[in-house]
């Protein structure tokens, strides 16, 4: 009896005690890499905080802009607290990484190297974002003006064509970093350059139809400027 | 205070020198110490720069008979024949009562290095003028159809016998002939530094050979001044470096037309660039300034007839009309509350009706230094997106001024000047960012701007 319960439960228990024995370092890794990547992305996180709030960030920002354009995205916080903000999230995020490696069990890991190779996409899709929506309200801005000056009555729609074309390229770069769609993106977008171009190349054609065929015959047959001008002059 | 001031401008030397090509060189070596310098910026100037090369050598000779002088042209890389006619033009000495030329005139024609622009071609007149130790200078434009040998003596004079560091033109044009000058660099020249130099921009000079080594040894030269902005820098410059200024009576001003409608963006943005630069630089001295003084006029003043000027005034107004429909949220980020409340009230008037008043355009002006020294946004985009405010603004002076005789229509100018000097604290506050003007202003200036025009 006794050699059946210790067969039966007992063999089994320390089987189970010995696996926990040999995790339960693991756990404790784990737990202390996350207590102590809570500490660290607490204190990164306050500290960049603080230290862009003294070098005077949200000004810098507030004059080019960025605040303007959180506040339309109906973020009310400051730059500073973003940074500091995503700064804690990202380093908490490393830290549950490793946590969960410390526990060295198979899927895990498979899946951790998975999101860690995301990670560089991640960060140059977000850049591309980030300076395709910089870039395009300079242009746009710069293009306003410009348009305006010349006297042009459709300014705005000039403008807003500039704007909405680098936003989405830069949406269609950022798609096409991180894996998205990447057929669709690329062979939509390349239709749809491919079709302003063609359309600006034939009203540019239209336009300057006899200016093109001036140029060509006296490219290719050599016929002399003078008597090229003097066409034009005719016409 | 002239004469400490002097010394300072002397006293600073240059460090980095500005290149000139082989040939120049070799020929500021045979030349040697020369006393006047005069210096004609060209690019494709073939039509009239024979006229201005004879002009300034019969001056030479007429009124400067026994001293070493030097003609340089600064050439911005013509295609046409300005070179070789500066070159070849001679005078006839008899045909101008010019009896005894005692000194040759020597011609250095060379191009100029740096961004393309008159700037550029100054500041090669300046370097040949410190290495000629000239102790006057004089540049003229290479466009004009009106110099006479006169303006020679009249750019040089007073550098050479009364004393002077700098020597402004002063002409007689038409009332709507340099609106940039009467609407916004008269007036905010002389309310910030507080001299009442009438062409602040003419485009005609005389200054020392000091003054040009002054010139040389501000780090400007990539900036607007290597383009449009050397007129209006060189006569900031001047003041504040505390160099003695007067101005000379030069009669009218007649010049080859620029097509002026094609880069007045530019020009605009260039010059105001300029001065708002100036401003920044300056900041101590111009906010301590206080009214402002005549400035002594040489010359015999007498009346002349101008060219008239036609005014497309509809179009001005649709300009303007357009800035406030499509640049609203950028003026709204340059002019402050106030200011851009009270131009939207402009909205949809069309003509008469369309008038900016003397406060309002102040105050504009003063908002958009504020902003530009405060980097809002690029300043290119700022000043650029003040050319349909500024037109609009041409356009209510030329509706004031219709029918106005010159003298007239140089008292409403006077009277704008006063409105720039009277609301210069506007400008302090908002320069050093103490915030808007308080809201009941708003009232009062809605009133004056209702009775600017009359109501179909």
């Amino acid at each position: 009896m006794s050699e059946f319960l210790s067969q039966a439960i007992i063999g089994p228990l320390q089987v189970i005690g010995q696996r926990v024995l040999s995790v339960l370092p693991n756990v404790l890794a784990m737990g202390m890499i996350l207590l102590g990547g809570l500490g660290i992305a607490w204190l990164s996180g306050n500290f960049a905080e603080r230290l862009l709030r003294v070098i005077g960030i949200d000004h810098l920002s507030d004059r080019l802009g960025v605040n303007a354009a959180l506040l339309r995205g109906g973020i009310k916080t400051d730059p500073s607290r973003i940074i500091g903000r995503a700064l804690y999230w990202t380093v908490l995020l490393l830290a549950t990484i490793a946590a969960l490696g410390a526990l060295n069990l198979a899927p895990i890991n498979q899946f951790e190297m998975s999101l860690l190779a995301y990670v560089p996409h991640f960060v140059t899709a977000t850049v591309i974002i980030l300076a395709g929506y910089f870039l395009s309200n300079f242009t746009s801005q710069a293009v306003l003006i410009a348009a305006v000056n010349a006297g042009l009555p459709p300014a705005r729609l000039i403008a807003a064509t500039a704007r909405w074309g680098i936003l989405l390229l830069a949406g269609a770069m950022a798609l096409e970093q991180l894996g998205i769609a990447q057929h669709i993106v690329v062979v939509g977008f390349g239709i749809a350059w491919g079709g302003i171009v063609l359309a600006a190349a034939i009203a540019f054609g239209l336009g300057g139809k006899d200016l093109a065929k001036d140029f060509l015959e006296r490219r290719v047959a050599g016929r002399p400027r003078a008597e090229a001008s003097d066409d034009l002059r005719h016409w | 205070m002239g004469s400490h001031n002097r010394n300072g401008v002397a006293r600073t030397m240059s460090t980095d020198r500005t290149p000139l090509t082989q040939e120049t060189e070799a020929q500021l070596r045979a030349i040697g110490p020369t006393e006047i310098l005069v210096g004609i910026p060209s690019y494709n100037n073939a039509q009239t720069v024979g006229h201005v090369v004879q002009a300034v050598s019969a001056g030479l000779a007429k009124y400067f008979p026994d001293r070493r002088a030097v003609l340089v042209n600064s050439d911005g890389g013509s295609t046409d024949e300005t070179r070789a006619i500066v070159a070849n033009t001679a005078i006839d000495p008899n045909h101008l009562f010019i009896s005894d030329q005692q000194s040759v005139l020597h011609r250095i024609i060379t191009p100029y290095h740096g961004i393309p622009g008159k700037g550029s071609a100054f500041r090669t007149i300046f370097e040949i003028a410190r290495r000629l130790s000239a102790k006057a200078c004089a540049v003229v434009d290479a466009d004009l159809r009106s110099i006479t040998p006169e303006w020679i003596e009249l750019l040089l004079r007073p550098l050479l016998d009364e004393g002077y560091d700098y020597v402004a033109p002063y002409y007689l044009r038409h009332k709507y002939d340099g609106t940039i000058t009467n609407s916004l660099a008269y007036p905010l020249t002389r309310a910030l530094y507080g001299q009442r130099i009438r062409q602040p921009i003419g485009g005609e000079f005389g200054f020392s050979g000091s003054l040009a080594t002054h010139y040389l040894d501000q780090h400007v030269w990539e900036s607007e001044v290597a383009r449009f902005g050397i007129d209006i820098w060189m006569t900031t410059e001047a003041i504040v470096s505390g160099a003695r200024v007067c101005q000379s009576f030069l009669g009218a001003k007649i010049h080859n037309p620029k097509d002026p409608a094609a880069d007045l963006s530019a020009m605009l943005t260039q010059v105001v660039g300029a001065l708002f630069a100036s401003m920044e630089q300056h900041e101590k001295l111009w906010t301590r300034q206080e009214g402002s003084h005549p400035v002594p006029l040489f010359g015999f003043r007498y009346e002349v007839g101008v060219e008239p000027v036609h005014v497309n005034l509809e179009r001005m107004v649709a300009y303007f009309q357009q800035g406030l429909t499509d640049l609203e949220p950028i003026w709204r980020q340059i002019l402050s509350p106030d200011t851009l409340d009270q131009l939207l009230l402009l909205k949809k008037r069309s003509g008469n009706d369309c008038r900016i008043p003397d406060d309002l355009w102040v105050k504009a002006v003063y908002d958009a230094a504020a902003a530009y020294h405060k980097r809002v946004m690029p300043r290119d985009h700022l000043l650029k997106a003040l050319t349909p405010l500024y037109l609009g603004r041409t356009a209510s002076f030329v509706l004031a001024t219709q029918g106005l005789t010159s003298a007239e229509a140089e008292q409403t100018i006077e009277v704008l000047c006063q409105t720039f000097e009277h609301l210069k604290p506007y400008l302090i506050k908002r320069w050093t960012g103490l915030g808007p003007s308080s809201p009941p202003d708003v009232l009062v200036h809605r009133a004056t701007a209702d009775a600017g025009g009359t109501y179909e």
